[in-house]
């Protein structure tokens, strides 16, 4: 019905909500384009602790990733750090920093500050909420972990005991010790991460929680405890518990989606796009490019009932990689590209995408798109498949996030990455 | 009777450690369906009974089948006499073990590929061996089954059921135990120990490492696939030949009756609803070592074809995992002296074949005729100790059977439904409650992670573990009062061992899961860089448990 | 021991469910009550444990059917589609309770109440009455109930002339139950609107879309229903004619719901489907194509608007607010909060209002901070609820439309 048109319904479609896309979607509206984010669901950056892990290792452990970078780009050119300079990774840290909003993030890339695991282990992570930052073993003094009863997804003794060794082992010793909090829970014995945020921004559970955190506490202590300080009033949560236990607090991630952090960051920028005027389709997916004579004019998308050609100038393709679904593979183990088709690297069928030791370097890791410098998908050849689409996040191949702790630090600065590129062009 | 409302867990522990040396009236060596089963028997016989097994009970062939109760009909053709006995069993089975079992009927159906002419020839033997089979129109197999392929050209239903393995097996070592049986898994047998030319017993390792000596009057080798190895340390020969057969799991019943190919038996010619799943089987391959083999993508590829004859999109499935199993095929060198031809498995009094006393094997058989294999050896071990004892296994229901109500699908959701706010749900794909899972760690000396997927299905559904593993290694830790490093290495033993039945078929959805699994363990947690304190547990010993697979 | 399931692309759906428990964080029902377990658990977790043997998981029952799980859902799990399948095979083994047989059926309350609207009006405004209601059918007696119109839209559409400047173009407009019998008003700001833009509106004989049927699991009813309600629209549908609906939740139904839930296979509905737009999406479309009149006066107003779970079903995006951009002084503010609460005749149950309107507080405490002059809000049952709720008149998007046309 609209597609006589010539010029395009919106500036920008961005495919997918996780944190490149939202990022993305963000900077592009907020400089003043007419941006559509269309999201088959929510992104999985609320399944994430939401910490921007830049670079953690190597496999060696890197203890400034800023540094670190250009080296492990020099070694790794189909990395998509390759693609990223120091400045636009400093740039891009800042931006967030100056957009989430309800909370501040804390630290830098030049510096890995090293956080506790749901397991005890020592994480490398470059910027992080300010609730968790008091956590950093490299400073830390003496900790106790406060588990919640009915929180199954948190193991205050694991988290202890390990912590004591895994510090020991790295030459400096933090001494660490758990209790469990029992606070009122309404007679439920199984209550989730998110249920837990939502009772901890009520004043009466707070103060039940402070009263036996004080009565737990000994010596100089500070505090663990598990993420759920509250969502939306993270903050205010926070400092409360702070003030009302007289210690620093700090929150360790949970294994177990969903992530209480990764929601209060997924919902932040949400509210910054939708404030920015930026428009949000879920629950639609991209079912190809729409073409015109060979040049992309817009996307494809599946709704009720119908696929409808949008059109618009640019596309953000970030639609993650192979656990969100942006990257596929086939029982025959052919790995593809979901939203508009476009080439993956991948070991193909045949070829082993996977080894017998769970901690090997799998091939199959690596899969998604090249880049190009600019982010833009390239063929075999090397050159851009369309001129007019970015990649920003995990759909791009080289890297391996969980083993290098990279993963947020890749989505936050392709998105930054792809947005400077559509802007320039914008001009 | 429901999952966990257990009256026997006052009983306290099933499985022990052996303190020191031990004595007993008969000795079973393998802890499968089999092992158990003569222990079970022996121990309500009134004979002190040990069992010994070198891993988990039901880590042989026992744990590694799709869980098919036969009525007998595949073998109505080839093999009346096992048919016979598959009914007759059957039948016992769903009286003494209802608990265990979930009546899900099966059909046979001739598929495309089958040869029309069969489907008279079964009708016809299933007549002959008692196996009740009806014909019925292919328009109800399919208005029943609506995945059915629907060239199917005959239908008929029989008494199939399925067994959950390791609840039977666990379940019979239960009650062993309150006979007064020791039941020892992760004890290996070294040597077995002999005065002039009779068994006197075995030297077995324990899980610490010590090794135990164990006396018996009756050495019972129940080794399945091992029952050569056993035999040759007293001196004896038994030839097993190792047949070799892998199965996939589906994430979710793509049928509810077992479905069977109207056919002489064949590859890949049953797809089997066994719990939350559906399993497609399986292959046949010789081997020579039970405990070193392959999985291959041939065989793989050749399951989803099977898949796909019975189950049109089959091979669009999500597939859970892939493992395998091997059957212990026994070939007998001196029929005529031993062997019973009115069975189809076979009772060996070593005295008799090899000049070796107080030593039986049996072997043979199939999951469905374990009791009645028990049941002739446990009288062989009567006549051999010289007493008549009669065997009560046809008829005394085991544990939580009493009401002979078979298990359902929608047990544990039924259940979950009743402690939705009263109690944590720790794995959340199986429905496996925190209550349940204390109780079966209680239960054993030292549980792996692995242990407990076995007896509970933890770790079974679509997350492989993914969601359940942190939570269940924190309260083993907490309630085995482990160091964080036991807890540690039980929690990366899982995550290896689950990865060696996934990562040949990962794609699609459960590579999706698997990299969601990876994010979890790795990215979050970090387990890469856990520290490392204590040394390895003598946990790592025991039977290889899957198979080195490769994409070949 | 038979499978009752419909088979087909819901169930296996649950196949791409990987856990993450998106769909759980958000639920606006589990985030308010513990007697549901939430979607994930009671979709396509609890999925796994259906099929043979009769059903055992009531906290079934208390999934709103909002569809929120679905939308949320990254992986393309047909969540709330595999609740709605399960409930209706557990209340069809339980038994239907006769409230559920009564609130479903929007068409049979129409003809029986329009007759005598003064007085079916003042008995569902009367306390004592809505008690007996409560404790014989079962509806709570605050729950949010329109009033009848005492005339159908139907009625109206049938002695509505075209206007002579109507040109050739033809448009269908499928009113649903609630313009018919409560909103005719509605139904008239439509016409009107769409005369505005140039087009001839046709008002077939129609019907229930069967919905409230459907989402009370009585599923052979539903089918007929729809089956009917196609059969009147399918012959424009196949000469290519636009169908348009003001309500976004009966426009769902018969973009989705219908073929995915009911599973109907239906040739005739999948043509119709493809040809039905929701109003808004329709006039956005005009408005990108250049084709829609954009001569509207200032309206200095603020107005709230809020999605409902439906109309994001859609998949849409938010065309509503596309179009009210459009208006000159028109200050809006776009709500962010999951729902309503109503989710069709859920909220009005005795068992299941508090629930309801606790998952409606958010949004209800927005709209009061907000002061507007008007909540907007695209489907007539979260309009009563937000009403209810708030105090404050609620209205269609076309409405606003409507007066910024200066057509009223």
């Amino acid at each position: 019905m609209n597609d006589q048109l010539s010029a395009p319904a919106v500036d920008v479609i961005v495919l997918g909500a996780g944190m490149a896309g939202l990022v993305a979607a963000v900077r592009l509206a907020e400089a003043g384009l007419r941006v559509t984010t269309v999201a088959k669901g929510y992104g999985s950056l609320r399944l994430s602790p939401a910490t921007i892990d830049i670079l953690g290792y190597r496999p060696d452990p890197v203890d400034s990733p800023a540094q670190a970078l250009p080296d492990f780009a020099a070694a790794h050119p189909e990395h998509p750090y390759a693609r990223i300079s120091p400045a636009t990774l400093a740039e891009a840290v800042q931006w967030l920093k100056e957009h989430v909003g309800t909370y501040a993030y804390v630290g830098d890339p030049d510096t890995n500050m090293l956080l506790p695991t749901a397991l005890g282990v020592p994480r490398p992570s470059a910027v992080v909420p300010e609730t968790m930052a008091a956590g950093d073993l490299r400073s830390a003094g003496p900790l106790v972990i406060a588990g919640i009863g009915v929180l199954k997804d948190f193991h205050p003794a694991l988290v202890a005991e390990n912590l004591e060794a895994a510090t020991a082992a790295r030459g400096r010793a933090v001494k660490a010790r758990p209790v469990l909090l029992n606070p009122p829970a309404n007679g439920q014995a199984d209550v989730g991460a998110m249920a837990l945020a939502r009772r901890f921004e009520d004043a009466a559970f707070r103060r039940a929680v402070a009263a036996e955190l004080r009565a737990a506490v000994a010596g100089e202590e500070a505090i663990g405890l598990p993420a759920v300080l509250g969502l939306d009033q993270a903050r205010s949560v926070w400092t409360e518990l702070q003030q009302a236990t007289g210690r620093p607090v700090f929150e360790i991630p949970t294994p177990v989606p969903p992530s209480v952090p990764g929601m209060r960051l997924a919902r932040a920028l949400q509210d910054r796009l939708r404030r920015a005027g930026g428009r949000f389709v879920l629950g639609a997916e991209a079912a190809g490019p729409e073409l015109r004579h060979s040049e992309l004019v817009g996307v494809r998308i599946r709704a009720a009932a119908r696929v409808t050609p949008r059109t618009c100038r640019w596309v953000v393709l970030a639609t993650g990689g192979l656990s969100a679904g942006g990257i596929e593979v086939d029982v025959s183990g052919t790995a593809s590209e979901r939203a508009l088709g476009l080439p993956v690297h991948a070991p193909g069928p045949g070829e082993a995408g996977f080894l017998p030791g769970y901690l090997s370097d799998h091939p199959m890791e690596t899969a998604g798109l090249r880049v190009d410098s600019s982010l833009r998908p390239v063929g075999p050849d090397g050159e851009p498949v369309y001129e007019n689409v970015y990649a920003a996040g995990a759909v791009i191949g080289g890297a391996r996030p969980w083993r290098e702790k990279s993963g947020d630090g890749i989505s936050l600065s392709t998105g930054y990455l792809a947005a400077e590129a559509i802007l320039k062009e914008a001009g | 009777m429901e999952e966990g409302r257990d009256p026997h867990v006052r009983l306290g522990r099933v499985a022990a450690t052996a303190s020191a040396a031990a004595e007993c009236e008969v000795l079973v060596i393998g802890g499968g369906s089999t092992g158990v089963g003569v222990a079970r028997d022996a121990a309500m016989r009134g004979f002190s009974t040990i069992l010994v097994e070198r891993g988990d009970l039901a880590t042989g062939t026992t744990g590694r089948f799709h869980g098919l109760l036969h009525s007998g009909g595949r073998y109505a053709v080839k093999d009346p006499q096992a048919a016979r006995e598959c009914i007759g069993e059957n039948i016992i089975l769903r009286r003494i073990a209802a608990d265990c079992i979930e009546d899900t009927g099966g059909l046979f159906v001739t598929t495309p590929i089958d040869d029309p002419q069969y489907a008279d020839r079964f009708i016809a033997g299933c007549q002959d061996t008692g196996v009740p089979a009806e014909e019925i129109p292919v328009a109800e197999a399919l208005r029943r089954e609506p995945r059915l392929n629907p060239r199917i050209t005959r239908a008929f239903v029989v008494p199939d059921a399925t067994a959950d393995a390791w609840k039977t097996v666990w379940t019979c070592a239960r009650s062993a135990t309150e006979y007064g049986a020791r039941i020892l898994p992760y004890h290996e047998v070294v040597a077995v120990t002999k005065d002039g030319d009779q068994v006197t017993g075995i030297l077995a390792r324990r899980p610490d490492g010590e090794q135990v000596q164990i006396r018996a009057q009756v050495t019972v080798n129940a080794a399945g696939a091992w029952a050569g190895r056993i035999a040759a340390l007293a001196g004896c020969q038994v030839n097993i030949s190792p047949g070799k057969g892998i199965m996939m799991a589906t994430n979710h019943r793509l049928v509810q009756t077992v479905v069977n190919r109207c056919e002489m038996p064949a590859d890949g010619d049953i797809l089997v609803p066994i719990r939350t799943v559906s399993v497609i089987g399986t292959t046949d391959i010789r081997t020579e070592d039970p405990d070193h083999w392959e999985i291959t993508r041939a065989e793989i590829d050749q399951m989803l074809e099977s898949g796909e004859n019975l189950v049109p999109g089959f091979t669009a499935a999500r597939m859970l995992r892939v493992w395998g199993g091997v059957r212990p095929l026994f070939q007998d060198h001196a029929p005529a002296d031993t062997r019973d031809v009115t069975r189809a498995h076979a009772v060996l009094d070593h005295r008799k074949r090899d000049g070796v006393a107080a030593f039986l094997t049996i072997t043979g058989g199939k999951f469905c005729t374990f009791r009645l294999m028990a049941q002739d050896v446990v009288d062989t071990v009567c006549t051999v100790l010289g007493t008549t004892r009669a065997s009560r296994t046809a008829d005394e229901p085991l544990p939580d059977s009493q009401e002979r109500r078979f298990y359902t699908l929608g047990s544990r959701l039924a259940e979950r439904e009743r402690t939705l706010t009263d109690e944590q749900l720790i794995c959340e794909c199986e429905l496996v409650r925190r209550g349940r899972l204390e109780d079966e760690m209680s239960r054993r000396p030292a549980p792996s992670l692995d242990d407990l997927r076995r007896a509970l299905r933890l770790g079974m559904g679509p997350c492989q573990g993914g969601f359940c593993m942190y939570r269940a290694a924190g309260i083993l830790h907490q309630l085995k009062h482990l160091s964080a490093a036991e807890a540690d290495q039980a929690l990366v033993a899982f995550l290896e061992e689950r990865w060696k039945g996934v990562y040949p078929l990962l794609h699609g959805d459960q590579l999706r899961e698997a990299w969601l699994d990876d994010w979890i363990f790795q990215g979050v947690l970090d387990v890469e860089h856990l520290p490392r304190a204590a040394p390895a547990l003598p946990r790592e010993a025991g039977p290889r448990e899957t198979a080195t697979g490769r994409a070949t | 021991m038979t499978a009752e399931h419909e088979f087909g692309i819901i169930r296996d759906s649950l196949d791409h469910c990987v856990k993450c428990t998106i769909c759980e964080s958000a639920c606006p029902v589990a985030a308010v009550t513990p007697l549901f377990p939430g979607p994930k658990y009671v979709g396509p977790q609890a999925e796994r444990f259906r099929g043979a043997g009769p059903s055992v998981d009531a906290s079934l029952d208390y999934c709103s059917s909002c569809g929120i799980c679905t939308l949320a859902c990254p992986q393309g799990v047909h969540v709330a589609e595999i609740n709605s399948q399960a409930r209706a095979v557990m209340k069809n083994q339980k038994g239907m309770p006769l409230r559920d047989q009564i609130i479903s059926r929007t068409p049979v309350q129409g003809r029986l109440g329009t007759p005598v609207a003064p007085l079916a009006n003042f008995a569902l405004s009367n306390r004592f009455a809505r008690l007996m209601i409560e404790k014989v059918v079962g509806v709570h007696r605050d729950a949010a109930v329109p009033k009848f119109a005492g005339h159908t839209f139907q009625r109206w559409a049938r002695r509505h002339a075209a206007p002579a400047a109507a040109g050739t173009k033809q448009v269908v407009y499928f009113h649903g139950c609630s313009t018919n019998y409560f909103e005719p008003g509605l139904g008239r700001m439509t016409v009107a609107v769409l005369e505005h833009n140039g087009f001839r509106v046709v008002v077939p004989p129609q019907g229930c879309c069967g919905l409230p049927l459907q989402s009370n699991g009585i599923f052979d009813a539903a089918r007929g229903y729809v089956r009917q309600l196609v059969s009147h629209l399918v012959p424009y549908a196949r000469q290519g004619d636009v169908i348009v609906a003001t309500s976004t939740s009966c426009g769902l139904m018969l973009k989705r719901e219908a073929i995915e839930i009911l599973g109907v296979q239906d040739e005739d509905l999948r043509t119709v489907s493809t040809q039905t737009y929701d109003i808004c999406e329709f006039l956005a479309d005009l408005h990108a194509a250049g084709e829609l009149k954009t001569d509207f006066r200032p309206v200095p107003l603020t107005v709230t608007y809020h999605a409902p779970c439906q109309q994001q079903g859609h998949n849409m995006g938010k065309p509503a607010l596309d179009l009210l951009d459009l208006i000159p002084e028109l200050k809006v503010i776009e709500l962010d909060r999951a729902c309503c609460g109503i989710a069709g005749t859920y909220g009005l149950k005795r068992e299941k209002y508090d629930i309801a309107m606790q998952v409606g507080s958010g949004l209800f405490d927005d709209i009061r901070a907000a002061q507007p002059d008007q909540a907007v809000c695209d489907s007539e049952t979260c309009r009563w609820q937000i009403s209810h709720g708030t105090g404050r008149t609620s209205v269609h998007p076309v409405e606003v439309l409507y007066r910024a046309y200066g057509l009223g």
